[in-house]
């Protein structure tokens, strides 16, 4: 360390524990010495081959952010299948089919395999040596600025690693997007609750009121908040937690309600307040600016009888303490904050902050916390590369050119940067525009440390790590090529690090103390955390500190008809598909969406009574028009949406990503509208309108649900009772 | 034996598991799902195709009927969903039901096949031989919870099935099945062989939690609970116990009381009686709201 004119300050930095100092164990043991150590290759097939038997890693399922960890079984050198790792708080040894499905990313036929450089239309492949000059020379003759870097949710080392890398090459461009985000949860949550992503008891509500939170299919953490509905409805004292969901499209957690409540568009805000109002708790400036919304008004403006609004508020008052949670559905219009703002308001009036939403804790070292993704940034990197400002522009874990509203015409805009690097497992739409892609690592083949946002209980760190060898010789861990980059400019810091092994292996033993490793020998402590796959850290609390306030809280009145464009257009978010960068899974495209049992296409869920009013039937092929273009899809009879509303899921309709997801189904991110959230500058995904024509062809519609759709005839093979009719607490 | 004589006295010779002098010991496999806390997520489904070497068919096939899911989430509507006198929206939201092979213990597919290919076992699943099959489908007609699988393609041969590095992934302890055959759930047979051979080795029986099926272990909400019937320390028998579902009775206590009983547990089709080995505990809506 002395030898190489580092300080101990920058030797933190280097190794992403800056920013935290004070967690740090004292500076005798920050051995660099670790670094220098010869790497034994870190799969020893000899340690997997006992034919006939299955050993178990534990790694981190990097199909989504919500950080579950998992447990992959391989055998004979080859993992097989992923479970769930029963020690982590987050999903107890659970998995969701999108997780079951890592290893059909793993294995997948359709990854990139050679690095490749553009020549024309058509791409070649070249070296790694070649491909890293490459890069080298058109970073000198671009200036910082002129340099991007977009990415898809990071965390850990890899962050660490990524924000060195930038700091070394000056480009402070770094453009971190997610389409599916929920960004204006943060900012709604950070200002009710002082925290952006505080912790949810669902387990501990009596009553949960979802104003279209999907936390049961891909809201968040949708494996943890399954685990806790599970205990929620088998209720404290054996009294059953009631869930009740208000949205205008049935989402897979709306399947599950006690009872569901369709609700105009964009309305949720103003039957929140008129919620308040009927509660008759609050006093001062909030009751004030309820006083307005009576109920015979707010169900005029939102298309929930008075009845109704009547028995929430009632089960509200009676069973404490309840949750009402925020969702995407709710967030996604321009007055989206607003109303992410009113139906927080709701916590507050009956004192549920504190009791269900309660402050998380975080990991201490800010370097590695997770840079969160948002479309604000997809919005400004767009904007600069249609000025034109960026000459090199490098993309990884994202796929906009897919994911950006068409509206934005990201595809046109990304042409004019002169130097596109693209790092890819698959050649998906963005990687196609690419001047030089370079591949990728399988999940299941790299090394790398995350942190979830959402952490379920204390705090932790979780460990991925390779399940088996690589399957491709010449791909490369994301750790392993930036390290490869940055010692192109600081050859000195990091010359110490063969690979992103070694570096991972010797941040994580610099502070081991602070890692709960203190006293144990480097050897044990790093082998104990591998076959852990989880650090546990106290980690910090933050107090929760928000207040009830309606300051700057005004819900426009419901939107007007649009007689061009009449329907609203409500992008579903499955599951299994999200924002699309799994569809190539066939597994995914094979299990049937849960609602309408379709397969391996996209469709339109009309309302049965607005499809009789156009005249359309099922299987219909239907154009769906907006402002910024328009897609065909086939028509689905769907009677949990509002009648005001189409819904088109998102995830298919791929023009590439390989052979089982081109060609599948119709991309509704094509046809959203630039419009944004007033607040936080957020893409307003629900603001898009549209309508629909026949096109005169129709399809089967292939799908599980039989010729009855959905009806039993009789048989009671789903049977369902009441509440009144039966007592939990006495079953086992 | 004259058809005659076999109609009149059919209860003497349906022949279903346990019988009196072979009564299921040690082990009975069964299963238990909380309608309550399934939502219907699919899971359990893509867990039996990484496990079960289930083929992805794809989208012509599917819609011929080809499809090879072992498990299935079916989705009902409210009878009363947009028929007269009854609501135009989903109120109660939806109901969800994995439904898999029900491992009868008088199996109506064991019955009808004319090679003797599905067959009991003693620790009381309803297995299939694949090199006995022939493919007539009988028992597929017969099922009354068509839950049985025929391969109508060779699909370990077909394109884009298991193309090169996804047939990496296939479990060896399961076999890839070949074209004219049946298949269905097995209740992750092979873990349970595995786990039989541990028991057996430290001189004990399977314990409660020693083995999951694929769909338990996945299952988000922990719906699915499996495990020894006879064992009366599993939770399985715990909770058949508490419903009062008996496993060779064709109508429960559940069924009988006038005016509720306050159980969940019901079998389906329980009247046909093929005494299923999965009992399902009804859903609950709140009637508050």
């Amino acid at each position: 360390m002395i030898d190489s004119g580092l300080d101990r300050r920058d030797f933190l930095k280097v190794l992403g524990w800056g920013g935290a100092a004070a967690a740090l164990s004292g500076c005798g043991n920050t051995s660099i010495e670790d670094g220098k150590e010869t790497v034994v290759s870190y799969v020893e097939a000899a340690d997997y081959a006992i034919p006939g038997i299955g050993v178990y890693y534990n790694s981190t399922c990097a199909q989504c952010d919500a950080g579950c960890s998992i447990n992959g079984r391989v055998r004979e050198g080859r993992v097989l299948k992923l479970e769930g790792n029963p020690a982590s708080a987050i999903n107890r040894g659970k998995t969701c089919g999108l997780g079951q499905a890592g290893v059909q990313h793993h294995y997948n036929p359709d990854r990139v395999r050679e690095p490749m450089l553009r020549k024309g239309d058509k791409f070649e492949t070249i070296t790694w040596d070649k491909a890293y000059a490459l890069i080298a020379e058109k970073l000198n003759g671009a200036k910082g600025e002129e340099v991007a870097f977009l990415s898809g949710g990071v965390s850990g080392h890899l962050k660490v690693l990524l924000g060195n890398y930038l700091a070394s090459i000056g480009c402070k461009n770094h453009y971190v997007y997610e389409a599916l985000a929920p960004a204006v949860a943060r900012a709604a949550n950070k200002k009710a609750y002082g925290i952006e992503m505080p912790r949810f008891n669902i387990n501990k509500a009596k009553v949960v009121l979802s104003f279209g939170a999907d936390f049961l299919g891909s809201w968040v953490s949708p494996v943890h908040f399954s685990q806790q509905y599970a205990q929620f409805r088998k209720g404290v004292d054996g009294q059953r937690g009631v869930l009740i969901q208000v949205e205008s499209k049935m989402t897979l957690t709306g399947a599950n309600a006690d009872r569901w409540v369709p609700v105009r568009p964009g309305t949720e805000g103003i039957l929140a307040l008129g919620i308040i109002n009927e509660l008759g708790m609050a006093s001062g400036d909030i009751a004030a600016a309820v006083k307005g919304y009576d109920r015979i008004r707010v169900s005029k403006e939102t298309g929930v009888p008075p009845g109704q609004i009547d028995k929430i508020a009632a089960l509200l008052k009676l069973r404490s303490p309840s949750l009402v949670l925020a969702g995407s559905a709710a967030e996604g219009y321009a007055h989206g904050s607003q109303n992410a703002a009113a139906i927080n308001l709701l916590n507050h009036v009956l004192g549920n902050v504190g009791k269900t939403i309660e402050a998380s804790s975080s990991v201490t070292f800010t370097q590695m916390a997770p840079a969160k993704g948002n479309t604000a940034a997809l919005k400004s990197l767009n904007d600069g590369l249609a000025a034109g400002k960026y000459k090199v522009l490098f993309s990884y874990a994202a796929n906009p050119v897919f994911t950006a509203p068409g509206a934005l015409k990201f595809k046109d805009n990304l042409a004019k940067a002169d130097f596109k690097v693209s790092f890819a497992h698959y050649l998906d739409e963005t990687a196609l525009q690419a001047d030089l892609v370079l591949p990728l690592d399988s999940a299941l083949e790299d090394w790398n440390t995350q942190v979830p946002e959402y952490m379920a209980e204390g705090a932790q760190i979780n460990i991925q790590q390779p399940l088996m060898e690589k399957l491709h010789a010449n791909t490369r861990g994301m750790g392993d090529i930036l390290l490869a980059l940055v010692k192109q400019r600081r050859a000195e810091e990091y010359k110490s690090f063969d690979d992103y092994y070694a570096y991972l292996r010797a941040a994580m033993l610099q502070n081991k103390g602070a890692l709960g490793g203190g006293g144990a020998d480097d050897d044990t402590f790093w082998n104990d955390t591998l076959t852990k796959g989880i650090v546990k850290l106290a980690g910090s609390s933050g107090a929760l500190s928000g207040k009830a306030s309606v300051v700057g809280l005004t819900l426009p009145a419901p939107s007007a008809a649009d007689a061009q464009y009449p329907l609203h257009l409500i992008p579903g978010v499955t599951a299994s598909l999200r924002d699309g960068r799994h569809a190539n899974q066939p597994w995914l495209q094979e299990s049937p969406d849960p609602l309408t049992t379709i397969v391996w296409d996209s469709w339109v869920e009309i309302h049965p009574k607005k499809a009789a009013e156009l005249g359309i039937k099922e299987g219909d092929i239907l154009e769906v028009t907006s402002r910024s273009g328009s897609i065909k899809a086939q028509a689905y009879l769907f009677p949990g949406i509002h009648p005001d509303a189409i819904s088109v899921p998102l995830g298919r309709g791929h023009d590439a990503l390989g052979r089982y997801a081109k060609g599948y189904g119709a991309n509704p991110f094509q046809i959203l509208d630039a419009v944004f959230d007033q607040e936080t500058g957020e893409l307003a995904m629900h603001e898009t309108r549209v309508k629909v024509s026949k096109t005169g062809q129709c399809v089967i519609v292939v799908k599980d649900e039989g010729s009855a759709g959905g009806k039993q005839m009789g048989r009671k093979i789903a049977v369902s009772m009441s509440t009144d009719e039966v007592d939990l607490s006495k079953e086992v | 034996m004259s058809v005659n004589n076999l109609l009149e006295n059919w209860a003497q010779f349906r022949h279903f598991h346990p019988v009196d002098d072979k009564p299921h010991d040690p082990y009975k496999w069964a299963m238990s799902i909380d309608l309550d806390a399934c939502t219907g997520c699919n899971a359990c489904s893509v867990a039996c195709y990484a496990e079960n070497n289930l083929p992805v068919v794809g989208k012509e096939k599917y819609q011929h009927g080809h499809v090879m899911h072992w498990i299935r989430i079916e989705r009902y509507w409210d009878e009363s969903l947009g028929v007269a006198g009854g609501g135009d929206f989903p109120e109660q939201g939806a109901q969800f039901l994995p439904m898999m092979c029900q491992q009868c213990e008088a199996a109506p597919c064991e019955t009808v096949c004319p090679a003797a290919a599905t067959n009991h076992t003693a620790d009381g699943l309803n297995s299939q031989i694949y090199n006995r099959c022939v493919g007539s489908r009988y028992c597929s007609a017969n099922c009354p919870f068509k839950v049985r699988y025929f391969n109508w393609y060779d699909y370990p041969t077909t394109d884009n099935v298991w193309p090169a590095e996804m047939n990496q992934q296939l479990n060896p302890d399961v076999t890839v099945r070949s074209k004219g055959v049946m298949e269905k759930c097995t209740f992750c047979v092979q873990r349970l062989h595995a786990a039989k051979g541990t028991a057996k080795n430290e001189g004990r029986l399977v314990h409660d939690g020693d083995v999951q099926t694929a769909c338990q272990q996945a299952c988000p909400t922990s719906a699915i609970t499996f495990g020894n019937l006879v064992d009366p320390e599993s939770k399985v028998h715990k909770q058949w116990q508490s419903q009062q579902v008996e496993l060779d009775k064709d109508a429960q206590v559940k069924d009988q009381k006038e005016g509720g009983s306050g159980l969940r547990g019901y079998r389906i089709f329980e009247e046909l009686r093929p005494y299923p080995s999965v009992m399902y505990l009804e859903r609950v809506r709140e009637s508050a709201v």
